[in-house]
């Protein structure tokens, strides 16, 4: 897992090195250190440092992946739901859906509670952020 | 004098009836931020930041920085009753917090806890007080030369004091600076890697970085360890009534350590990249080799207790000093404070203490203050909080991720941002995962552009020689600091590994 996390940064770094050199220029037009000057020392350090990383990563890694990683991926997948929803269904119906579904999966066995908490709690968000701090909420789908 | 009249100068600030209410809103915020394992200030900082737009500065700066040292404090809580610690810098309070309590000691070990962080924490803004003024003095000197070393100075203790791989470390930082020379270049004009987007011309937005990294990975992490399985099952219950106050042979056995523990914190935490996990186990160690019993640590010692927590209170408090007159953060949650100053038009550095008065000593006068209310709600609002310890993860960090995600929606309405914030997220939970550092990150992100700046200057002075950063007396200084730093984390790394 962690060479395939460092063959990723690998790779942007590649793209931002490639950026600094093709595109900005290492001195500017009246002769001093240009815009590409830093990015180039970044990304050249950044490729160099990442590459032996995950040369050594390779030769040495025997990872087992762990049990937990469903709920990661689930808890992870349900905050993108609710990134994906916040729009169009509005904040306080995507708030209400997203602990609704969240806690559903992982306080089992207590839907009175997860129901209760799913509601109460999205409520007093969006009076927290909407009517005392006067933040910009979506509106979405309900009236309000 | 000077000293005094600045000194009450910021009291009138900070006893206004307003600015009274955002400290103790504050401090209250900063306990409950501290007991949440998982979600540390500096989430809760970027998530607030937007908070304060339209609030006065004085207020603003004075509640966020309570947010930040509060949850010293209240990173305890979960160290002693769980042997969770609500903060990395806790970490060493459960050394001895957890046995003390498995003992039937966690009443005097909760109301020492207090103790020694009021100690500390006060120690540490009476030395503010005293040294940050004649510190301002001397950076008033500073140039571009002596401002680059101190960025790398910063990054290069933070990056071999925080334990791990220094070359996950390294990769950390350098992809915060790389992120940090998005948007228009400030010499030339020039846009760098924006690919023609509008949002990415004035820079990659600091805020949905620090929430994603230390809001959402923090929680993800949480997930993957099984955090949310555990239950409150471990929690030690404590006895009210009897048995809750230390007695007296607990403050004669611990008051070398309270002193001991306040010094070096302070020390550590005035130097760039170190912070208040460093002192708090730098703390610890040196109160075992100092006892007469060292044996006993680990299994209930209360200096062992006492020392670490009058350290990060202590290093809290010295963090000030460099963000204040440098205007250089030595930990994420620093930064996320920075940014806060930059957004209200402020400009922490050497002139800041003599240009905007009020506000400096308005802010170090609050941290008297609310060190003060800090020790009053730990030692009589415990039961309140240790309820709060008993909440299940599994319905905290979904509130959590709620308040995150509608917080970064709510500072521009902005999707992207929103997604900025998850993919931050993500990054921060594989970076926890294989061993990266996000403060790094996040560290380097706000110092890049400062870095930049400044070694194009010096080089635009010497004419392109690196000497210039070995001719200036102060380059020498900072040099010879930046060595003996490095050289002692190298051998407490080592030490570490052997043990």
């Amino acid at each position: 897992m962690r060479a395939g996390f460092l063959a990723a940064i690998l790779l942007v770094a590649g793209g931002y090195t490639w950026l600094a050199f093709a595109e900005l220029d290492y001195l500017s037009s009246a002769g001093r250190l240009g815009p590409g000057f830093f990015p180039r020392i970044i990304g050249v350090a950044l490729v160099v440092l990442c590459a032996h990383s995950l040369y050594a990563e390779v030769r040495t890694s025997r990872e087992a992946l762990s049990e937990t990683w469903r709920t990661t991926v689930v808890v992870a997948a349900f905050s993108a739901a609710f990134i994906v929803a916040l729009e169009p269904l509005g904040a306080l119906l995507s708030m209400i859906l997203f602990l609704g579904a969240t806690l559903t999966y992982l306080n089992r066995g207590r839907p009175l509670q997860n129901a209760a908490l799913a509601l109460l709690l999205p409520i007093g968000v969006y009076l927290l952020f909407k009517v005392w701090l006067n933040a910009a909420l979506p509106r979405g789908i309900l009236p309000l | 004098m000077d000293i005094f009249a600045n000194l009450l100068l910021g009291l009138s600030v900070a006893v206004s009836p307003v600015n009274l209410a955002y400290l103790f809103a504050g401090v209250v915020i900063g306990m409950v931020v501290g007991i949440i394992p998982g979600f540390g200030p500096s989430a809760a900082l970027a998530i607030l930041l937007p908070v304060t737009f339209g609030m006065d500065p004085n207020g603003a700066v004075i509640m966020l920085a309570a947010i930040y040292y509060g949850s010293q404090y209240g990173g305890t809580i979960t160290s002693i009753l769980l042997n969770t610690p609500g903060e990395s810098s806790s970490v060493a309070s459960t050394f001895d917090g957890y046995p003390l309590a498995q003992q039937g000691r966690a009443g005097p070990a909760l109301v020492m806890q207090a103790v020694a962080s009021f100690v500390g924490g006060t120690l540490g803004v009476i030395l503010i007080t005293l040294l940050a003024p004649a510190f301002s003095q001397v950076t008033r000197s500073f140039g571009p030369p002596e401002f680059f070393l101190l960025v790398v100075m910063g990054l290069s203790t933070l990056i071999v004091m925080v334990g791990g791989n220094w070359r996950y470390g390294l990769i950390s930082a350098l992809v915060g600076f790389a992120l940090g020379t998005v948007g228009v270049d400030l010499e030339t004009g020039q846009t760098r890697f924006t690919f023609r987007s509008a949002e990415l011309i004035g820079g990659i937005d600091f805020i949905p970085i620090a929430i994603g990294l230390f809001g959402l990975g923090e929680l993800y992490y949480a997930f993957y360890t099984g955090m949310h399985l555990s239950g409150s099952g471990g929690i030690v219950q404590y006895q009210k009534e009897k048995r809750f106050w230390p007695q007296l042979a607990d403050f004669a056995e611990t008051r070398f350590a309270l002193l001991r523990g306040s010094v070096l914190g302070f020390v550590i935490g005035v130097i760039p990249g170190a912070g208040a996990t460093i002192a708090s186990l730098m703390s610890y160690s040196l109160e075992k080799s100092a006892s007469r019993t060292p044996e006993k640590f680990g299994k209930g010692a209360m200096a062992g207790l006492v020392g670490p927590e009058a350290a990060n209170n202590a290093a809290s408090s010295g963090a000030m000093v460099p963000l204040l007159t440098l205007g250089i953060p030595g930990s994420a949650a620093t930064a996320v404070l920075l940014a806060a100053f930059v957004l209200w038009g402020l400009t922490p550095g050497p002139l800041l203490m003599a240009q905007k008065p009020e506000f400096a000593w308005g802010l170090i006068a609050s941290m008297y203050l609310g060190n003060m209310a800090l020790l009053a709600l730990n030692v009589f609002a415990i039961p309140l909080f240790v309820q709060m310890v008993k909440l299940p993860y599994r319905i905290l960090a979904p509130a959590v991720i709620l308040v995150c995600t509608v917080g970064t929606y709510s500072v521009n309405a902005s999707p992207i941002e929103t997604w900025l914030m998850f993919a931050a997220g993500l990054a921060g939970f594989f970076m926890k995962l294989h061993g990266f550092s996000p403060a790094a990150l996040v560290l380097a992100l706000v110092l890049g552009p400062l870095a930049e700046q400044s070694l194009r200057q010096s080089l635009t002075i010497s004419r392109g020689s690196l000497s210039i950063f070995l001719e200036r007396p102060t380059c020498l200084w900072i040099l010879g600091i930046t060595a003996v730093v490095l050289t002692l984390g190298i051998l407490m790394r080592r030490s570490g590994r052997g043990r």
